[in-house]
């Protein structure tokens, strides 16, 4: 566990130090872009969807008489900024962006693609990690962003469609008790979250050995860490910053 | 990688970047087009007004509150607001705060000052800053209530001694009644804090204005025992007047609120009148307690009164949203 | 100058696969490196361009003592040195031509047209012209290991690694690489490090033969000498006779 956070600690500090080899990273960025923040609009939308419809059912099904209905709003645009929408975001994005991560990068461990790589002079970690830890870093709270919107507005649709309130009833709650650094909140996170998920999936696959089943255990390893640190940076970010 | 797919991430971050920028521009309630002019108002203390929320005239929303801050020296609140340009205030325009709907979002209204007689505004030295009043929350009402027919109860105990048998059973169902009404009242609260815990404080929290009237009332009551052992009946009714003119201070604070409010104050208020209109009549008479206490009307009155309160408490039961905030995050 | 090992100790955990092992080769001449599987071979080569650090003892290329370069130096000497991986070690996610390019990108004053035409030469040296647009993916394991060498010869380094250029073919394509392997060297004037235990390659490419065993230099001679030799270990090795090993240990 230590010696883990110790190379990760390693890792990051690399990954750092890399900034400088510009005409490595640069021309990957915009690929790991695009695979890792536009491949996962598709899936969080879908989580999001229903998040939103099930946010707003539960919502008016709890407040039942004793609160107003458009508590509703409240309910489904708090929980979706503060919560739903960066961790619900996040720990899809571990298992589709991390695995990912690892499981490339740990083939190339294992078929001596990066040595090959080191040998071509390129640095492996300005060449590898980097642009995939700065697409995590943009791209995360880019999906986390249409993520809320999309599961508001599913919430809001919800609340019209099955619980018979009105759009003012609905936007009334929304607004109510907003405050900009609910926004603000829900990007410190999902940017954590973009580089807990790509650093870890990054480590793992790096350190991978032994063939395909190595490959396979970084793969799991790196969903199953990049998952918990997801929840645990999720509980230090409500204790230190709400 | 294509030019389609460099297009696309092009594509999804500007959307997002244009979503969060109007979402958090319209959740904060920024009107586009509309000019606004921004304004201040000062108060004494603000209750549970924040930034946010809507700034009415004429029971219509006009605008938001933008800004709260203490002035420096703390003698004063300071409320930054703004409405759509263009808009006549009325003469001597104050602003009054109160719940806009009892679960702990507030308004703020712009009234003309006439409409509060009773109520001192602070005096700002700027010209065109209004004067401002929080009024109380509704929770204190429902404690208000629970108190008075505390008080109705002692009242009737007491006068209950100087009764003939017949009246003294009018008086003491009556005084079942009012015990039933404050037993289930209390009960009331009681369930109510236990689903919402922050409502307990609030309702414990009475006003001490009202904490202050029903303590004097409870001593003057304890002392009409001695009056009416002693027959000193005329400075024992000058302290019942006296009792039941502090009663309608009381309420007249509470008036003048929202609409909400303000009946339930009129309720509250009427409920005193007709307690004062009592003790009218005993003062009135003839002198002698003994003789209007065999006076039935007085039992109707008294009846009146107890119905009040019993219509009050169901108001409660079937609207607690009403009586309750509840402060969710 | 040239490359020189001295004294390489090199153990992974518990697990000690180089022992003081010592090689020194010279400019222009090819040197082929005989082995068994998990002798070491591949981990001596990897020394060579600072893929790993000797434990003790230290690697030389012209000149530079290589684990002691900074970050910089190494990649320069890198840009020296080409490496034929075992299993060409091509990006999966790249075109062969793409693979191929890989190190010329890195160059600096290479423009894309040159980029381009260099790719086309080093195919079709490796005789894989009209290949340069298909995924490695969708080669032979032939095809494979020569567009490996197609993008080791690339950048012309002066120096080039080829780990098991040959295992596992068919003894026509065998045939082709051996050829490209002297035609560097002859052509080209590269000095060339071979791994291998086949030793039908072995003598058709090398100037020398060294051989590493149980972690140290056992033998380095001419492939005449070689044959030559009465040491169990070497005979036994060449001659695929294992009870001759066997005895000597």
């Amino acid at each position: 566990m230590a010696a883990g956070v110790g190379r990760w600690g390693g890792l990051t500090a690399e990954t750092v130090r890399s900034v400088k080899h510009v005409d490595v990273w640069s021309r990957l960025l915009l690929q790991q872009m695009a695979k890792i923040g536009l491949d996962s609009v598709p899936i969080a939308v879908f989580i999001a969807v229903f998040t939103g419809i099930v946010l707003s059912l539960q919502a008016s099904y709890t407040f039942t008489g004793a609160v107003p209905l458009y508590f509703v709003g409240v309910l489904v645009g708090k929980t979706m900024m503060l919560e739903l929408g960066p961790v619900l975001t996040g720990l899809a994005l571990s298992g589709r962006v991390g695995a990912n991560i690892a499981a490339e990068l740990g083939t190339m461990r294992v078929t001596e693609q990066i040595d090959a790589l080191e040998t071509m002079a390129y640095p492996p970690v300005a060449y590898l990690v980097l642009p995939r830890v700065l697409a995590g870093i943009i791209m995360f709270p880019v999906v986390t962003a249409l993520a809320i919107a999309v599961g508001i507005g599913s919430g809001w649709i919800t609340a019209l469609q099955l619980l018979d309130m009105s759009t003012p009833e609905f936007v009334r709650g929304l607004t109510l008790f907003f405050e900009p650094f609910d926004v603000t909140f829900a990007f410190i996170k999902a940017t954590s979250f973009g580089f807990v998920v790509t650093t870890i999936g990054c480590l793992f696959g790096f350190h991978t050995r032994g063939g395909a089943e190595g490959v396979g255990k970084s793969t799991t390893q790196a969903v199953v860490v990049s998952s918990m640190a997801i929840l645990v940076l999720d509980a230090f970010w409500a204790v230190t910053l709400l | 990688m294509n030019r389609t797919r460099e297009a696309l991430v092009g594509l999804v971050i500007v959307v997002a970047v244009l979503v969060t920028t109007f979402g958090v521009l319209w959740l904060q309630g920024v009107t586009w087009g509309e000019p606004q002019v921004e304004m201040e108002a000062v108060f004494d203390e603000v209750g549970l007004v924040r930034a946010g929320n809507a700034v009415k005239l004429r029971g219509v929303q006009v605008g938001r509150v933008r800004e709260i801050a203490v002035d420096p020296g703390g003698e004063l609140v300071r409320v930054t607001f703004r409405i759509g340009e263009g808009l006549t205030l009325p003469e001597d325009a104050v602003m009054v705060l109160s719940p806009e709907s009892l679960f702990g979002d507030w308004q703020a209204e712009i009234h003309p000052r006439t409409r509060f007689p009773r109520v001192t505004f602070p005096e700002p030295q700027e010209a065109d800053v209004l004067p401002g009043h929080a009024l109380p929350d509704i929770s204190q009402l429902t404690a208000a209530a629970d108190d008075i027919s505390e008080s109705m109860l002692v009242l009737t105990e007491r006068i209950g001694i100087a009764f003939s048998e017949e009246t003294a059973q009018n008086i003491a169902s009556l005084i079942d009644n009012i015990e039933g009404v404050t037993t289930q009242l209390s009960t009331l609260v009681e369930q109510q804090a236990a689903s919402f815990a922050e409502v307990t404080d609030d309702v414990r929290q009475a006003t001490q204005g009202i904490g202050s009237a029903a303590d004097q009332a409870r001593q003057t009551l304890e002392r009409v025992d001695e009056i009416i052992a002693r027959d000193e009946v005329e400075s024992a009714l000058q302290d019942l007047s006296a009792i039941a003119a502090n009663m309608r201070g009381v309420s007249a604070e509470l008036e003048g609120t929202n609409r909400e409010v303000r009946e339930m104050a009129e309720q509250v208020e009427a409920t005193f009148a007709k307690v004062q209109g009592m003790l009218e009549t005993v003062e009135s008479g003839e002198g002698s307690l003994g003789r209007l206490f065999h006076d039935p009307v007085m039992a109707e009155e008294l009846e009146g009164a107890v119905s009040e309160l019993q219509l009050l408490l169901e108001d409660i039961r079937e609207n607690p949203r009403r009586y309750v905030r509840l402060s969710i995050f | 100058m040239s490359i020189r090992l001295e004294g390489v100790y090199k153990a992974f955990g518990e697990v000690r696969v180089l022992e003081g092992f010592s090689l020194e080769v010279e400019e222009g001449e090819t040197l082929v490196v005989l082995g068994r599987s998990g002798s070491g071979k591949s981990v001596m080569l990897k020394h060579i361009v600072g893929l790993l650090i000797p434990d003790r003892g230290g690697v030389w290329v012209d000149g530079r003592h290589v684990s002691e370069l900074s970050t910089e130096e190494l990649y320069l000497l890198r840009r020296e040195v080409g490496y034929v991986f075992q299993f060409a070690a091509l990006f999966d996610s790249m075109s062969v031509s793409e693979n191929v390019g890989m190190g010329l990108q890195r160059l600096e004053r290479v423009s894309r047209g040159e980029i381009r035409d260099r790719v086309e030469e080093c195919l079709e040296l490796v005789g894989l012209e009209g290949f340069g647009d298909r995924l490695p993916a969708e080669l032979s394991g032939g095809q494979k290991k020569r567009a490996g060498i197609a993008r080791a010869i690339a950048t012309r380094p002066k120096y080039l690694l080829y780990d098991e250029p040959t295992t596992g073919l068919d003894p026509i394509t065998k045939a082709v690489i051996d050829r490209l392997i002297l035609r560097m060297s002859r052509e080209l004037g590269v000095t060339g490090v071979v791994i291998t235990h086949d030793m039908e390659s072995a003598y058709k490419v090398a100037d020398r033969i060294a051989m590493l065993h149980m972690g140290q230099r056992r033998f380095l001679g001419t492939p005449e000498e070689i044959r030559a030799t009465e040491d169990p270990v070497v005979k036994g090795f060449i001659e695929g006779r294992p009870e001759l090993l066997e005895n000597a240990s």
